[in-house]
């Protein structure tokens, strides 16, 4: 009798506390989690291929690796503040701004002497992770927007529009048209409102339009400015770029519909082609490439991923180890190989993998890009409060794109927003 | 002793019920009351420090913010599929409440958008309302919508939310057809036919006698779409994370992303007070009118 | 077509009534089936993808009606894709199992609970009955907060059983199941309690015995509601993702550098097809609503 009652007791308590207890097993091995940001499935066998060459040299270390996607910020935050912070996080220019404001992130020189980190990498990508003189992100690879320009060769030909008449970014606008008219498909998708960062704000720079003044202050609202907003207001109005680009981010609507033929342009990093090749070869063999058009201004902007330790890490040592080894440059020029990604290091640009006489488009974009570290420039430094100040202006360009505000007034807006937070 | 035993047995029984209801329902609700009062973000949790007092600052910070404001509106809004859900499953009830040949399949068949998973229906519904999709495809068949005018349901800011409330009216009607089914099966059967033999018509009957005797059903459906409707989050989190323009941004999607992308507890706490508070209200409400309610034949 | 309700006798009807109602019958079908339209297109429309080959052609496009709707190539090939690629099989055990341990706690819970709340008299009955209901009407909306943050002060947070734990004790569990124990004749107690039997062995040898069927349903509702469940998975593992059920898996499918469609619905029939062959199966229990569950 007493004796079920107590079995009852114990039964449920012990189910209750299953879990509570985790199972303490000594470990030898010290592990780090190592995030990465929209790289798998594709990259699955570079990345594991580098976490095995490290595990090897250093067999008292393992790499757990998760693949992130459009929740990263939020995990990363989220793990950090709930005690279960992972160890290398690969970040991008604005959101490890907003890291190092919200203080989240060690200065990788506690990690690392500065001489080496100067010695490997090009002076201008280290200083995109660099606040207030303190640098806090490891370069990885890098990309640059203008980079090359891959184009369906047929559908040019159908809309009678000759890609050497393609110089600037209102030739490539124009082209746009004609063959949105001639052909039905689209021509090249702009970046307008990426959920990451304040893809508008680019535009501005490469015409050559002042974003902040001396002292920090936003100023991009002068009738110039919202000329040009106005511009691409009414390039969307005319269904001439897909309503989508408010959702979704470009890249990932360029990638859908050039591969069905439905768009004409790809602008940028060539990694695309990949996809492209795999998904639909009568499309990739109709793919030529060339130099990317520019706006006003003739720079070109770009920018490099970063890995990043969190300060609750608790393998610091460990995880330096491995960003060093992630970003060095065997490492980068073999994934420049895999997919024609920018490298960060100085060295790679005399590496003989990138010397090609070859016809296959992936071939000569990896050439094109792969000597351009030096290049890369984001053109303008991420503002304080990143994340609040961006998402508001995100907010006023889609305004302004749906016909809610004019766009000058969505430019006041974002301005009177930005200069009240961003301090 | 044997009275003490027994007593002893079924607490013991009742034991791991109590421990889990306490621990992640009941004490939930109250700690979320005294959170609502504190600072409590993720520099504090971090540092292992537990909230701080602030009285009412969280309420201020948040009733002020206009995106609060813009949520609960929103919030709202989506009670409007309360009444069109509520009517047309009960109507839908009525309909396959009779013994006709595979009428058994067809209840089936309504039921299965409420075992679909809202990662499912965001999956299907996002190329169903997509720009070149289903829906623009059949307006244009049907020659309401030209080609040029077609736009993406989800994208465009005027019709975003409504789109996603036809998402929950969809996964919803065939649940409380059900409910409504179960109130329409404890009519007897006499009393229909006893007025039909009176003389009244279908309609008739439907008014002065189904409606009256499902009351405390139309009731108790009522109040769970209610409050189904002004803690929409799930929704708005698969669709459109509260774009485009913070169009479908509800207030609970806001507690949500005040606790989880900014980590602040303590103004999340205060939001969800709020959301609280109105559904009480709204709980009120729907009992007196539901119970007040003259039926008109 | 007999109608089955006790209709009083009637003199044969006039030859018009009856082609009426022969019209009135199609009329009646014809509505059930706009209804059924509505209700299943969206599912038929993805299992219509999900069976596209996509190779056949250059480009195949999801919008190109009517022809997605009735894929002329039929190939298994997305599914296997899909879940190579994505090693959707991690994703699978993971729903399988936090279903399971949903399911089998649920049931151990409620019908250990139910039991004395409907057959034992004891001090404090009432009182434990009145705080179990009241969790119905308590504002819930924003637990989740705290649930996490108790979860990571349990040190479970990113574990099946932080997933599992909160979810286990329901009121509308232990109501079914007290209703379902109610219903059981007091004689057969009686006579097991002369017997000499104590009352956990009533429970286990004559209660849930008898109530197999009640178990059945709220087994079969519990799955259903722990396969799909979406937000509270992919909160309390948002420090874990290995341990995600396919339901917060396969939103991922949609935001993947190399998105195809096609994939996508080869995930979401891989997801709904389980949960179909479960209602099929016991359709019964999901039409008669649980009896006593909306009665309380």
């Amino acid at each position: 009798m007493k004796k079920s009652v107590k079995k009852v007791a114990l039964v449920s308590l012990a189910l209750i506390s299953t879990g509570l207890t985790s199972s303490a097993f000594a470990q030898q091995k010290t592990q780090i989690e190592f995030w990465t940001w929209y790289l798998s499935p594709k990259f699955d066998n570079f990345i594991k291929g580098v976490i095995a060459d490290f595990e090897k040299q250093n067999p008292n270390i393992t790499v757990k690796w998760l693949d992130k996607q459009d929740t990263i910020e939020r995990d990363f935050q989220a793990t950090i503040a709930l005690g279960q912070a992972p160890d290398v996080v690969n970040l991008w220019n604005d959101s490890t701004a907003a890291a190092v404001q919200n203080n989240l992130l060690v200065p990788i020189t506690d990690l690392t002497p500065l001489s080496t980190l100067n010695r490997l990498y090009y002076s201008n990508v280290l200083n995109i992770f660099k606040h207030d003189s303190k640098f806090y992100g490891y370069p990885w690879y890098g990309y640059v927007d203008q980079g090359v320009m891959m184009y369906n060769s047929e559908l040019l030909q159908k809309a009678g529009v000759s890609i050497s008449r393609i110089r600037t970014l209102d030739d490539l606008l124009n082209a746009s048209k004609t063959i949105k008219d001639k052909t039905g498909a689209y021509g090249w998708l702009p970046p307008v409102s990426d959920p990451n960062g304040a893809s508008f704000l680019a535009y501005f720079y490469l015409d050559g339009l002042p974003i902040t003044n001396a002292s920090g202050q936003a100023v991009f609202n002068s009738p110039t400015h919202a000329a040009l907003l106005q511009k691409y207001v009414d390039l969307m109005k005319g269904d001439y770029i897909p309503q989508d680009l408010l959702r979704k981010e470009a890249f990932q609507v360029t990638n859908e519909l050039y591969s069905q033929g439905k768009v004409a342009f790809m602008v940028g990093g060539p990694q695309s082609l990949n996809r492209v090749r795999d998904s639909n070869k009568d499309i990739y063999s109709k793919t030529k490439i060339t130099s990317a058009p520019l706006g006003k201004a003739k720079v070109q902007t770009g920018g490099a991923f970063s890995l990043v330790i969190p300060r609750a890490s608790k393998h610091q040592k460990e995880a330096a180890l491995f960003a060093l080894f992630m970003t060095n440059n065997v490492n980068q020029v073999k994934f420049a190989n895999v997919v024609p990604i920018v490298p960060t290091t100085k060295a790679a640009k005399n590496d003989p993998s990138f010397k090609t006489t070859s016809q296959d488009p992936i071939e000569i974009a990896t050439a094109r890009v792969a000597g351009t570290g030096g290049l890369i420039n984001p053109g303008f430094a991420s503002p304080k409060n990143t994340d609040v100040v961006y998402k508001n202006f995100n907010d006023n360009i889609q305004a302004a794109f749906l016909g809610r505000k004019t766009a000058q007034q969505a430019l006041n807006d974002a301005v009177t927003f930005w200069n009240a937070n961003a301090k | 002793m044997n009275k003490t035993r027994t007593t002893l047995t079924a607490y013991a029984m009742l034991l791991p019920a109590l421990v889990l209801l306490g621990v992640f329902t009941l004490y939930p609700v109250l700690y979320n009351v005294v959170l609502s009062f504190s600072k409590y973000t993720a520099l504090e949790l971090g540092a292992g420090k537990g909230p701080s007092w602030v009285g009412l600052e969280n309420y201020q910070k948040v009733f002020s913010d206009p995106l609060y404001q813009t949520g609960i509106v929103n919030s709202l809004k989506y009670l409007v599929v309360v009444p069109i859900l509520q009517i047309f499953s009960l109507l839908v009830a009525v309909l396959v409440n009779r013994s006709l040949p595979a009428i058994a399949f067809f209840r089936a068949g309504y039921y299965i958008p409420v075992i679909t998973s809202i990662s499912l229906a965001a999956v299907m519904w996002e190329w169903v309302y997509a720009k070149d999709g289903m829906i623009n495809a059949a307006l244009q068949g049907l020659g309401v919508l030209s080609k040029t005018s077609a736009f993406g349901w989800l994208i465009n800011e005027n019709t975003a939310l409504w789109a996603i409330m036809f998402v929950t009216f969809w996964q919803g009607f065939g649940y409380y057809m059900v409910l409504y089914l179960a109130g329409l099966q404890s009519i007897p059967t006499e009393l229909d036919e006893a007025a039909r033999l009176d003389g009244a018509t279908k309609t008739q009957v439907f008014w002065k006698i189904t409606v009256p005797l499902m009351k405390p059903t139309l009731m108790i459906c009522s109040l769970l779409s209610t409050l189904a409707a002004l803690r929409v989050l799930q929704e708005i989190m698969v669709f459109t994370g509260g774009g485009p323009v913070n169009s479908t941004y509800t207030a609970l999607f806001y507690v949500y992303s005040k606790a989880f992308k900014e980590f602040d507890y303590g103004q999340g706490a205060a939001a969800g007070m709020g959301v609280a508070l109105i559904g009480f209200l709204l709980s009120y409400v729907n009992y007196r009118l539901t119970r007040d309610q003259q039926v008109t034949g | 077509m007999i109608a089955k309700t006790r209709a009083p006798e009637r003199t044969r009807p006039a030859p018009r009534v009856r082609a009426l109602s022969v019209l009135g019958k199609v009329g009646t079908y014809a509505l059930l089936t706009v209804i059924l339209v509505f209700a299943v297109f969206p599912f038929l429309w993805t299992l219509a993808i999900s069976l596209t080959d996509k190779t056949v052609s250059n480009g195949v496009s999801i919008y190109d009606f009517p022809a997605s709707l009735f894929p002329r190539h039929l190939t298994l090939n997305n599914f296997t894709d899909v879940y190579k690629t994505f090693s959707l099989g991690k994703y699978v055990w993971n729903s399988v199992v936090i279903s399971t341990l949903t399911v089998i706690g649920t049931l151990f819970v409620a019908s250990l609970a139910a039991y004395p709340l409907a057959r034992i008299r004891f001090p404090g009955r009432a009182i434990i009955l009145g705080i179990i209901l009241s969790t119905l009407v308590l504002p819930s909306e924003t637990s989740f907060i705290v649930n996490v943050l108790t979860l990571r002060n349990l040190g479970i947070l990113g574990t099946y059983a932080g997933v599992v734990l909160p979810v286990l004790a329901t009121a509308f569990g232990i109501f079914v199941m007290r209703s379902a124990y109610l219903a059981i004749p007091e004689t057969l107690l009686e006579a097991a309690r002369l017997d000499g039997a104590t009352e956990l062995q009533i429970w286990w040898r004559i209660m849930l015995p008898l109530s197999v069927p009640t178990l059945t349903a709220l087994a079969i509702f519990t799955l259903v509601g722990s396969w799909n469940d979406y937000f509270w998975p992919s909160l309390a593992l948002i420090t874990n993702e290995d341990l995600q059920p396919l339901a917060v898996a396969v939103l991922k499918l949609r935001g993947q550098f190399n998105y195809d469609p096609f994939n996508i619905a080869a995930g979401a029939m891989i997801m709904m097809l389980p949960v179909l062959v479960v209602f099929l199966a016991a359709q019964k229990f999901f039409m008669r609503g649980l009896d006593g569950a909306v009665k309380g």
